[in-house]
């Protein structure tokens, strides 16, 4: 079964390339760890879900590629090809050459319905090359104009198009500090409305990859393509075939399936937050060895304390003692509830592991309990060199602080009616600002009441 | 043996015969499984015990309706992974086929050729499904002749049983004259059989006299709830027995079997221009198959798509008025539908 991954404006783009390289070096590679006959099942699963053959035998990546402008894209292409490994096919990308100007309602209103056809074209067409369509992987930025607005309309269409197909939106979330003044408004806009059109949005926030590029990996000169690759690691731990609980003995054969079944039934709750444990540079990997219960350890307390990473989690909080019923607000402070996680495993002697302190009742909210809540994928076959590792995709309040901050600041400029013209004029009223804050508005009261 | 027959003429043999999974076939013909549904349901005590205990967290409502809605998700994927594939393997092997009229082969045809030591297991199978069916077709032809010797025997044992004892023995001897100078156990083993038949007789009395007067207590049950709800008893199970019988005609196929070698109809690619195909030039046509287009299915299915949606509707509709009736009933809430 297979992914078609969309990649919008000009972080998805660059970030689909890294992903899929990132894919393709990792099956390429011999530190598989495993049988040859387990190797050799991860393989072709990989390629079905993410390459389709071509008469030249070079995996073609299964991805449509849409920009407002040609730069990034010819780039892509290029630096794909320039492999040798893999490649975009040459025909499923759209562009053009006027950009979106970082404007929302631009990328929305405008680019969007005139260029729909064309892109929806594409899409159906790689569609209809999958023997089996498990769904839609978009990727996008938040704060930019194509990426965002052009993305949340391409989400809609999409929606249209394949009602019953899983959407999963890959978003990322801009720097505190960013360089568009109205990256907030965009934000805002693009969260809301994707709410609205796609079962989950994975979320990867710049600055904390920007920590882990500059604490854990030791790069100096951090650049984007640094950040790029920490995020296509992360999403490779994630994506890359599993064997799921209760499956036969192959591969699980509907990934985005099982991955919404486990985590996002419930509408109100789709913000997907993603953690991974180990993480080094390449070079210090043979000289370091690792053990699942250090492992396992390390990550749910990166759960619990809202740790974006191995390094400085807060060791002191600790889940609230389970014989109190305690109201959401007495509830210890710092501690992140969980509404649902989902732990994938890779690599040596992942079958013994003990998976028993993730489904502590206190780590979740009252409504659910943990058999439902709590779900581990496994696969002995270790990804892009690490021996073992750990990923943790968590619904839970991670991204509470994140939403809450975006959404105060968004609120700020609107209620000073900063920069609304250049919306306006496109389409977007204050009516539909108004709707978006109140969408999030709720998002966040679930969040917190949990 | 009685039982075994009454039992075989209320239930059609020959649905069940089909109804059954090929694989299965030996073991179902024995009637035994069928199970006699005279039970009333003792459902209506457990229904009012809903308590405190059982409320139920509405967000894990919808988190479970989730999963329902995205496993419906999955499943349609599948289907749509099957269709795909069952297409190409119809076009890939078109041309291919013996039978100038289908053109290619059936999935089951297609599988053969790459594991062709499958053919005996297939063969095996349509082997005991067609001496199933000529049993039955035997069996048929018997029926009558069967039934005839079945109320001879039935009113030689009334009349016997009205006979007296003292002449059974008589009987006994009369009827076995030469056992006892052949063998003297068997003798004995006559008298045991006669013996056996008595009780046998005697048990099927008490059983029917049972039987009756269940049938009698029941009747009358029936009779007396149907004197207080006359007219509306009937006529909702009338309605019910109707719509429930429109909602199973309409879906027919239900009954997949699971590791089916070959179905009960079989599917066919036909191309738009049949004039284009290759081989039926010289052939003289075989005689028409009964066959259903798929324009056909696709409107029929959509009409039935839209009764539903209709239905579907309408009962949202039911269900909304009642959510407002009984919410105007609480002070202080209100109601707002989605």
């Amino acid at each position: 079964m297979s992914i078609v991954t969309v990649q919008l404006g000009q972080c998805g783009n660059q970030i689909g390339h890294e992903v899929f390289s990132a894919l393709c070096s990792d099956i390429r590679g011999t530190h598989g760890l495993c049988s040859k006959k387990e190797n050799e099942s991860y393989q072709d699963s990989c390629k079905e879900r993410f390459f389709c053959e071509d008469e030249s035998g070079v995996p073609v990546a299964r991805a449509v590629l849409v920009d407002m402008e040609p730069k990034v894209i010819s780039q892509t292409l290029s630096m794909a090809a320039r492999s040798g490994h893999w490649k975009y096919s040459s025909h499923s990308h759209f562009c053009q050459k006027q950009g979106s100007g970082n404007n929302w309602a631009n990328g929305y209103s405008v680019h969007g319905p005139r260029h729909k056809e064309a892109i929806m074209d594409l899409v159906q067409k790689e569609a209809e090359k999958c023997d089996r369509l498990g769904g839609f992987f978009t990727i996008m930025s938040m704060a930019g104009g194509t990426g965002s607005g052009l993305g949340a309309f391409v989400t809609q269409c999409l929606r249209d198009a394949f009602p019953t197909s899983f959407m999963l939106n890959h978003v990322v979330w801009p720097y505190g500090t960013g360089e568009v003044i109205v990256q907030n408004y965009n934000s805002v806009l693009t969260l809301s409305h994707l709410y609205h059109s796609s079962d989950a949005l994975l979320v990867h926030e710049n600055d904390v990859i920007h920590k882990i590029c500059a604490q854990l990996m030791n790069i100096k000169q951090i650049s984007f393509r640094d950040v790029n690759q920490v995020i296509a690691h992360q999403l490779g731990s994630v994506f890359q075939p599993t064997h799921t609980a209760g499956g036969g003995s192959g591969y699980s054969r509907n990934p985005l399936g099982d991955l919404m079944e486990t985590l996002v039934p419930h509408p109100e709750f789709r913000m997907l937050g993603l953690r991974n444990i180990p993480q080094m540079p390449e070079s210090s990997l043979p000289y370091s060895t690792f053990s699942w219960p250090g492992l396992l350890k390390h990550l749910r307390q990166m759960l619990i304390a809202n740790a974006q990473m191995e390094e400085g989690i807060d060791w002191q909080v600790r889940p609230p003692h389970p014989g109190s019923s305690i109201p959401s607000t007495n509830k210890a402070l710092h501690f992140n509830t969980s509404i649902a996680n989902l732990v994938i495993l890779r690599g040596k002697d992942v079958h013994g592991v003990d998976l028993g302190s993730f489904q502590d009742p206190s780590l979740y909210t009252s409504w659910l309990n943990p058999q439902d809540a709590f779900n581990a994928w496994k696969t002995p076959r270790a990804f892009n060199k690490y021996e073992k590792s750990a990923a943790l995709v968590s619904n839970s309040q991670f991204l509470l602080k994140p939403l809450d901050s975006i959404v105060g600041k968004a609120w700020n400029m609107f209620a000073s009616k900063a920069y609304l013209h250049q919306y306006t004029k496109f389409g977007i009223q204050e009516e539909d600002f108004l709707d978006c804050f109140t969408t999030l508005e709720q998002v966040i009261s679930s969040y917190t009441n949990l | 043996m009685e039982l075994h027959s009454s039992f075989a003429c209320q239930l059609d043999p020959l649905k069940i015969l089909l109804n059954v999974e090929i694989c299965e076939a030996g073991k179902h013909i024995c009637l035994n499984t069928i199970k006699c549904e005279d039970d009333v349901p003792s459902s209506q005590e457990g229904a009012g015990e809903a308590g405190a205990e059982d409320r139920v967290d509405v967000r894990y409502l919808q988190w479970l309706n989730g999963r329902l809605r995205l496993q419906w998700c999955a499943l349609h994927a599948q289907h749509q992974e099957q269709c795909k594939l069952l297409h190409k393997i119809h076009l890939f092997t078109s041309g291919s086929h013996m039978d100038q009229n289908l053109g290619h082969f059936s999935v089951t045809e297609a599988d053969l050729t790459r594991q062709p030591e499958n053919y005996k297991q297939l063969f095996q199978l349509l082997e005991s499904e067609t001496l199933q069916l000529e049993a039955f077709l035997e069996w048929k032809q018997l029926e009558p002749v069967y039934w005839q010797w079945m109320e001879t025997v039935l009113d030689n044992m009334a009349e016997e049983g009205n006979m007296c004892e003292s002449q059974d023995a008589h009987l006994e001897k009369r009827r076995l004259p030469e056992a006892s100078s052949c063998c003297p156990w068997a003798e004995r083993l006559a008298g045991q059989m006669d013996r056996a038949s008595r009780e046998l007789l005697a048990l099927q009395e008490q059983l029917q006299q049972l039987v009756a007067q269940r049938k009698a207590a029941w009747w009358e049950k029936v009779a007396a709830a149907e004197e207080l709800q006359k007219e509306r008893f009937s006529a909702t199970a009338g309605k019910i027995q109707e719509s429930v019988e429109l909602k199973l005609r309409a879906l027919p196929c239900l009954r997949a079997p699971k590791n089916k070698m070959h179905g009960s109809c079989r599917l066919v690619l036909r191309s738009r221009h049949p004039g284009r195909q290759r081989g039926t030039a010289g052939r003289v046509p075989k005689q028409a198959v009964p066959a259903v287009g798929a324009a056909e299915v696709m409107r029929e299915l959509q009409g039935r798509e839209a009764s539903l949606q209709a239905e579907l509707q309408q009962l949202r509709e039911q269900c909304r008025r009642r959510l407002q009736a009984i919410a105007e009933g609480w002070e202080g809430v209100i109601c707002i539908s989605p």
